[in-house]
């Protein structure tokens, strides 16, 4: 490919972001219509999807960048305790869970940040 | 199905859209502005990113590359890769918009919107709805979302840098918290459960021992797996 990213942005965006990134969701509609929601295979793939996103934000976590990253990782994983605290505390509210692990991290930032 | 009752329900989903979920993503990719602004693009390539990839790790690496000045080819391998994702949640979520009479490009159309915000949200909330009326609820909640979240996007362009540096921390570990919550939230059974406990665990592991772009791959097919088999085992004895 011999055109430069920067100077055709919106082009950029299309070839080299939007489609390969889509060629995924196509795929998937290829095979849904055969997949009934009730079925073993409906379960397993939603199993998959549950563990790959758990994946997916522990490594964002992990290897956190800028701000982020001034918050040692004991207490970002804090964040997450904190959180689920609140989450089981409220029976199962997600805006708890935010608000709690949100707090924490902010006043962290805040004090290895100074 | 008429039309009316459509429209209701398609605001129905817009409405719970905005009471949470689409504030969450839309202040945590509000970044992708910056991200667009140091790569040299302009806001309006951080709104169609958004519009069109509609994924945050995608969005991010993406602007990252660019920045970096990675060869194109390299850039559309790495964002592919790290979409593979998508597939298994657009599978989880289209068979329960799918009804007797929707066409393959309403689904095409469905699929577009799938990502973590849209899949979890659906996980929980469309078992709940009468199976007619899930696909103008879905579009309501989903149009919401990556509405909101393409103005901020072009938004973060500019207000990003005025953000101070904790609650800047706090706009990143957002969608993190956000999506273990929700996930856990949809959550209904046992496999749910062990397949959430499954990847937190194999995430070290794989990360030490995999690696290599493969990681996520083999944690989502041995700890969704493992979870989905000691499910099915558990239903079978129990009946």
């Amino acid at each position: 490919m011999s055109f430069d990213p920067a100077l055709s942005p919106y082009l950029a965006v299309i070839l080299i972001g939007f489609l390969p990134s889509e060629v995924w969701r196509w795929l998937s509609v290829l095979v849904a219509h055969r997949i009934d929601e009730d079925s073993e295979f409906f379960r397993f793939v939603r199993s998959v999807a549950t563990a790959l996103l758990v994946g997916v934000v522990l490594k964002i976590v992990a290897t956190p960048a800028r701000e982020l990253a001034a918050v040692p990782i004991w207490a970002r994983s804090g964040a997450f305790v904190f959180a689920a605290a609140a989450f089981f505390a409220f029976r199962r509210s997600v805006f708890a869970a935010i608000l709690a692990g949100e707090a924490l991290i902010v006043a962290g930032a805040w004090w290895w940040g100074r | 199905m008429n039309p009316e009752e459509d429209r209701r329900w398609f605001l129905a989903g817009a409405r719970q859209a905005f009471a949470g979920p689409a504030w969450y993503v839309a202040l945590s990719l509000m970044s992708t502005g910056a991200l667009a602004r140091a790569a040299d693009m302009p806001p309006g390539a951080a709104m169609l990113a958004t519009a069109l990839i509609w994924a945050g790790p995608g969005q991010i690496l993406f602007f990252g590359a660019i920045a970096a000045k990675t060869a194109p080819a390299t850039i559309a391998f790495a964002v592919s890769l790290s979409s593979v994702r998508l597939l298994p949640m657009c599978l989880s979520v289209l068979p329960m918009l799918r009804g007797e009479r929707s066409r393959r490009l309403t689904l095409l159309f469905a699929s577009h919107f799938i990502a973590v915000t849209v899949w979890t949200e659906s996980l929980r909330r469309l078992p709940e709805i009468d199976k007619a009326r899930r696909p103008p609820f879905f579009f309501g909640f989903a149009l919401a979302c990556i509405g909101l979240t393409t103005l901020t996007s072009g938004l973060g362009y500019w207000l990003t840098a005025a953000v101070p540096a904790p609650l800047a921390a706090g706009l990143m570990m957002l969608s993190p918290i956000y999506f273990l919550a929700a996930t856990a939230r949809a959550a209904r059974d046992g496999s749910d459960w062990l397949a959430i406990g499954a990847g937190a665990a194999l995430a070290p592991l794989t990360q030490i021992f995999v690696g290599g772009g493969f990681d996520l791959m083999i944690l989502a097919l041995v700890g969704g797996g493992g979870a989905w088999l000691a499910g099915f085992y558990a239903r079978r004895t129990a009946a």
